[in-house]
């Protein structure tokens, strides 16, 4: 098969049994994002970006200049507290970075609108809790029609990038999240399809070896295909009016809350918006690259 | 220049206030958010505006004021804050930590000072007044709003010299809120408010402080003698009206306090800030039409078709209107209502 890009924690002797593939590395300390670029480079993998899972608010964090040339993806807590970040602000913007919050916590939805505002990149956390849907809108509307620059946030800039009304949209990979894309990986190399997977150990393979020679893995496959059966089911997300760009991703929350439906109903129509004003402005640059 | 109202609380409260009624009228404790600071910044940034003053009741009572005018001056804005200095404790040393290291020419305070005599308050307000310029003084113009003739400056020189603030005074009257009985100067008192503020010229050339005016100063009082050393001291004199434009914790943006409730609208019904001053001249232009200024002979007044004098300020003349044409001013206030927006 076509090796996905391997999502695995930062491990020299993990990275050294396998090579040629592309990596995300995660580490939970910007003291080590150096040694994972040079752990990647060693084993002959090419790094995709590296995952900073920080247990501090972003404004607590201390990145060197050395990372300017490392695609970073930053999950933290929360922003923290813009006084103290405001010292940063300038370092940050000339790293490769997305800081990405999870929107369950209270701020955090104006924190990324926040961050944006300064120009630096963000990425909204969807769903691993109760969603503020309505705020979330706003912050789509913000990120996607506001015409004063400001960075991106996603998974709206993806979405209004890439919508196209003729196809559906899975625009998990933002957020490493898309199994086409991305697979999981635990320090003995057992694969997960999500993050979520490798942490309650509900592995596809125990091995890459098992991976090879297939064009894609059955999981993969029935992971990709596992929408479909919400139509068979009639499942409230088969008749969401969003369901092009969500593809299900929140049918466990869906059919009491219908907050999602909105949100991303909303997004569309804002993606149409954009994409019609498209022709005066700059195309907007993809990242990860 | 927009006003940002950041809180409608105060920890203050003076007699010539001429924000009570409107901050009265808002929900309690209404506070701006940082969703909505940020669409009036990129508001003022798609406006080609890079300048904003902060205001309130009183702005550092809003617990992320530091924060916001971090926020603002990241992105090039020139920030204003007018305060009345009375900072907690907490509050000073945030100010210390985070903003006594900004450039004096991106941010500015302007601490309204009342006479420790003629407005008593207590001595912990004192206190706290002195301790915030004593940290921020070099970055503060000193306020003073005259709402008795008998007012001395002696204090404002004092603090002027010990804090080391900003060599300026921005003098500014009481204004009234049309058909309301708060404290204000009346038109026939500026002559003699303008000559006493003049008479402090020898404090002001010793301590080299400049004198600026606030709105609501109707040129033909001030006279020629006066002018010539007020623009020699590198001084301001403005004769001008607004608007303000002032922007509610709500989003309810209008002309100026006093006149809080003439056509005031939502933010969110402007593109630009070019539309809310459209918006706004049509106002002073439908009252001016009725009421020319605060004299009588404001109406033919050369200055004032010249657009040099605003004829003493647009409140002062609805003012006017109240006690003179009661019955004219309701008629007015049913046709502003029914106006639409020019969007």
């Amino acid at each position: 098969m076509n090796l996905p890009i391997f999502v695995c924690p930062f491990d020299p002797t993990l990275l050294r049994r396998f090579t040629g593939a592309a990596v995300v590395v995660r580490v939970d300390r910007p003291a080590r994002v150096a040694d994972a670029v040079a752990a990647a480079e060693d084993s002959g993998n090419a790094l995709f970006c590296v995952i900073l899972d920080s247990a501090c608010p972003l404004d607590q964090i201390e990145f060197g200049d050395d990372l300017k040339d490392t695609p970073l993806a930053v999950r933290a807590p929360s922003l923290g507290k813009f006084r103290n970040l405001v010292r940063h602000l300038d370092r940050l913007k000339r790293l490769d970075l997305r800081v990405h919050l999870p929107c369950d916590r209270a701020g955090n939805i104006t924190g990324l609108r926040i961050l944006s505002s300064v120009g630096l990149r963000g990425c909204a956390v969807i769903g691993n809790g109760k969603t503020d849907w309505e705020a979330l809108a706003d912050l789509m509307t913000y990120a996607v029609l506001e015409p004063v620059p400001h960075a991106s946030i996603e998974p709206f800039a993806t979405i209004a990038a890439r919508y196209d009304p003729q196809a559906c949209l899975d625009w998990g990979g933002v957020q490493f999240e898309d199994p086409s894309r991305f697979l999981h990986m635990d320090r003995q190399g057992r694969i997960a399809l999500s993050r979520r997977e490798l942490e309650e150990s509900k592995f596809i393979a125990q091995d890459l070896s098992e991976l090879s020679g297939q064009a894609q893995h059955p999981a993969v496959r029935e992971r990709l295909d596992a929408g479909r059966r919400m139509f068979a089911e009639n499942h409230p997300c088969a008749s969401c009016a969003g369901w092009k760009v969500c593809l299900g991703k929140f049918a466990a929350t869906a059919a009491e809350d219908r907050g999602c439906e909105a949100l991303f109903a909303e997004m569309i129509a804002a993606a149409l918006q954009r994409q019609a004003a498209k022709s005066c402005d700059p195309e907007p640059k993809p990242w990860p690259p | 220049m927009a006003n940002i109202l950041l809180t409608t609380r105060c920890n203050r409260s003076c007699p010539y206030c001429f924000a009570k009624s409107e901050m009265a009228g808002a929900a309690p404790d209404s506070r701006m958010s940082w969703e909505n600071l940020i669409y009036v910044a990129d508001f003022l940034e798609r406006s080609g505006r890079q300048r904003v003053s902060l205001l309130g009741g009183e702005p550092t009572l809003h617990p992320d004021c530091v924060d916001f005018i971090l926020h603002l001056l990241h992105r090039r804005f020139r920030v204003r804050v007018f305060t009345n200095g009375v900072l907690s404790p907490e509050r000073l040393e945030e100010f210390r930590a985070h903003l006594a290291s900004a450039d004096v020419e991106q941010l500015n305070f302007v601490c309204n000072l009342n006479d420790p005599e003629q407005t008593p308050a207590p001595a912990e307000e004192l206190d706290r007044v002195r301790e915030f310029l004593a940290v921020m003084g070099p970055w503060t113009v000193a306020g003073f709003n005259i709402y008795r003739p008998d007012f001395s400056l002696d204090f404002i020189f004092d603090a002027v010299n010990r804090f080391g603030m900003k060599r300026r005074l921005r003098a500014g009257i009481a204004h009234p809120v049309p058909g309301q009985s708060a404290g204000f100067i009346r038109p026939e008192q500026l002559r003699e408010i303008l000559d006493r503020l003049f008479s402090f010229r020898p404090q002001f050339d010793a301590f080299r402080v400049q004198l600026s005016f606030d709105c609501g100063f109707p040129i033909c009082k001030v006279t020629d003698e006066q002018l010539g050393w007020l623009r020699r001291s590198g001084g301001e004199a403005h004769f001008g009206c607004g608007p303000a434009m002032d922007i509610a914790p709500d989003m309810s943006v209008y002309y100026c306090f006093p006149l809080a409730g003439y056509r005031r609208r939502s933010l969110f019904e402007f593109d630009s800030v070019q539309q809310v001053e459209e918006h706004f001249a049509a106002l002073r232009k439908q009252l001016a039409s009725e009421v020319p200024g605060i004299y009588a002979e404001c109406d033919g007044c050369r200055q004032r078709e010249d657009g040099v004098c605003a004829g003493g300020g647009l409140c002062r003349a609805v003012n006017r209107l109240v006690r003179e044409a009661p019955i004219r001013l309701s008629e007015i206030e049913d046709e502003l209502a029914h106006l639409r927006l020019p969007v």
